[in-house]
């Protein structure tokens, strides 16, 4: 269960030069404990400038860990960090001066309004034009609201003003934990949209935390798959999705066992995922390139299965599920069942193991 | 720093904590003038410097108090509502951002100075109106001169005791850890420097009427504490003798030299401004 998972193909890119310019940040061998519990095991990420990167981890991979050492709230115990191509250390305070950060909830006065706080935060740190209060906050839709006082918010308003603190000072890099905590449709859109704005029209560089993989899916450029404290994986999204095809295919619940076996010689070296109660019941998905479909159809149609769905394709969610195993096992991390939230909670592990060709995690070890 | 200390100074203003003590401190100030009238009834007058003794009671000692928990439940306040994480994101200097907010606490200290010694005016007339008794000019020629003694030998006390509330607030990393843990070590010294007073008297005592005659003793090493030592400060303030000085020890022992008392009260400060600076640039902030 420890193991690593295998990784295909399009493996993390060998490591740049933490000192490339063209890297907002770049760790090499980041380790930080907490007492026995080690958070990072040698995290070595690079962001590259002008990018919007997907920083993905089940509950306790180290993410936040990692958000709170690029902004010095945390020291390392080992490993550098650089920010835009030059070292950064836990007291070279200046140059947080470019990055603008939400890290877990957002933290505010609670009897000053939401203007109020934005006030006294801009006072602190690089100097930032009073007027940008007003800006932010219409960029994140809290101009109506910025005169209340922040006890009277819901949590999902004070998200939005967490992102609003966050791109105050006009950061060339926006280090963002779990942005979308809380927010409504309307105002996920609305992030989505000032972040694409931020780095495309702007140019600058966001890091995004968070465990809505179909936001990040739709939003990042680059991601990094984070667990136990170790980058899995790093790299271009739609290169990660290419490499990653499957095929979901639906079968007849009370014929699950066999189609797995069926199904798991589409790609033995990876693992199987499949659904055996709920609304997606019968459901699998097999690490097999789309252009399989057909032939996946033909061999269980030959085995007396008949699928009642076919969909070839890919998702940022197969990848992830795969790399950290937190798929077919997530009643043993309990851990992990929480974050997962929505649809994915509601999937339970296929099949016990002897009806499960053996996961790669495990084939490794 | 002079956006930082005005930031912090609307923190402080827009919350209602700082006006709740206000409200208790002067709450207790009106018990206090209530209780101790009768003291004027044997008085002719109530004169000055001797009145500035009950000012000094409440707005030093009283205050003094009231100074830990204000400046505890202000610094503390930052990590109980995860604010510390946003400033010290932001690139802010850690140790800059503490000095801001020492520098806020010593001007609002200043005003609730003069506010209370406003309100102790007020009440000392009110109380010469219940009991009868005519209150002198204050502003005579040298009764002015007399207030300000008071005024600028007590407030340092005053900022010293909110210091500590700091360094304890930053150590505890909690505003209700912090303004506990002060008012526990402002009674357990008091109650500690009373007993060992005690104690020394009695032992002073003892040798005293083996030797045929009574000398006073001291100073004593406990009255250096870092609250005794304030108490001291004011054992030699005009109209403020024995235990008009509100401290046990100065009234009863010979008290600390005022240099020296004044000093150590300087000394103090400064240490529990460094005990919190250096505990917050050591710590990691979760």
């Amino acid at each position: 269960m420890t193991a690593e998972p295998q990784l295909s193909s399009a493996q993390t890119a060998p490591a740049a030069s933490p000192l490339d310019p063209a890297l907002a940040v770049a760790t090499r061998g980041l380790v930080k404990s907490y007492r026995r519990h080690k958070a990072l095991v040698g995290l070595d990420m690079s962001v590259p400038r002008g990018k919007v990167y997907g920083f993905l981890g089940p509950n306790g991979s180290g993410k936040t860990t990692a958000l709170r050492l690029l902004t010095g709230l945390l020291r390392p115990d080992a490993g550098t960090i650089a920010l835009f191509g030059t070292p950064y250390t836990w007291h070279d305070r200046k140059r947080l001066f470019r990055v603008g950060s939400l890290i877990e909830t957002p933290s505010f006065y609670p009897y000053l309004s939401g203007a109020e706080n934005l006030l006294v935060l801009s006072a602190a740190g690089p100097p930032t034009d009073k007027s940008r209060i007003g800006q932010v906050l219409e960029y994140v839709g809290m101009g109506g609201r910025s005169k209340d006082a922040v006890q009277t918010y819901s949590l999902g308003m004070k998200q939005r003003l967490g992102i609003a603190a966050a791109m105050l000072s006009d950061p060339d890099l926006l280090l963002l934990d779990e942005p979308a905590n809380g927010l409504d449709p309307g105002g996920m859109v609305a992030m989505r949209e000032t972040l694409r704005y931020f780095t495309e029209s702007l140019g600058k560089t966001v890091i995004i935390s968070s465990h809505l993989l179909h936001e990040v899916e739709q939003l990042a450029d680059v991601v990094g798959i984070i667990d136990r404290g170790r980058l899995l994986r790093e790299g271009d999204l739609q290169q990660l999705l290419a490499d990653a095809g499957r095929v979901k295919v639906r079968v007849p619940v009370d014929q699950m066992a066999q189609a797995a076996a069926i199904l798991s010689t589409f790609a033995p070296q990876r693992p199987l995922y499949g659904v055996d109660r709920g609304e997606q019941a019968g459901m699998f998905t097999v690490a097999a390139a789309p252009e399989r479909a057909a032939e996946i159809n033909k061999a269980l149609a030959d085995a007396g299965i008949y699928a009642s769905g076919l969909e070839p394709g890919s998702d940022l969610e197969s990848v992830f599920l795969e790399l950290t195993g937190t798929g077919a096992t997530v009643h043993d991390r309990p851990d992990d069942v929480g974050h997962m939230g929505g649809p994915l909670a509601a999937e339970q592990a296929l099949p016990s193991t002897s009806e499960t060709p053996p996961r790669a995690s495990d084939s490794s070890a | 720093m002079i956006g930082l200390v005005r930031a912090e100074l609307l923190k402080i203003r827009r919350r209602q904590a700082t006006y709740v003590l206000l409200a208790i401190e002067l709450g207790l100030a009106a018990l206090i003038f209530l209780a101790t009238g009768g003291i004027w009834q044997q008085a002719e007058v109530i004169s000055f410097p001797r009145a500035y003794a009950i000012f000094e009671q409440v707005i030093f000692q009283l205050g003094g108090l009231l100074a830990i928990v204000f400046a505890a439940a202000y610094v503390g306040a930052d990590w109980n509502w995860g604010v510390i994480r946003n400033v010290v994101a932001r690139g802010e200097g850690r140790e800059r951002y503490l000095l801001a907010k020492f520098l806020s606490v010593a001007i609002v200290l200043a005003l609730a100075t003069v506010v209370m010694f406003a309100a102790c005016f007020v009440l000392l007339y009110l109380q010469g109106l219940i009991y009868n008794v005519p209150v002198a000019n204050p502003f005579r020629a040298d009764g002015l001169q007399d207030l300000l003694v008071w005024i600028v030998a007590g407030f340092p006390v005053l900022l010293q005791r909110a210091a500590i509330g700091f360094a304890v607030a930053a150590i505890f990393r909690s505003q209700l850890a912090g303004a506990v843990v002060g008012i526990v070590l402002f009674l357990v010294e008091a109650v500690v420097t009373t007993i060992l007073t005690l104690l020394t008297l009695s032992n002073s005592l003892v040798n005293d009427i083996g030797s045929g005659g009574f000398q006073t003793t001291g100073p004593e090493w406990f009255q250096y504490l870092p609250i005794s030592i304030g108490g001291n400060v004011f054992g030699a303030l005009p109209g403020a003798a024995g235990f008009a000085s509100g401290n046990i020890s100065a009234a009863l022992l010979n008290p600390v030299p005022f240099g020296v008392a004044m000093a150590g009260v300087f000394i103090y400060m400064i240490a529990a401004l460094v005990i919190a600076l250096v505990a917050l640039r050591r710590q990691e902030i979760a």
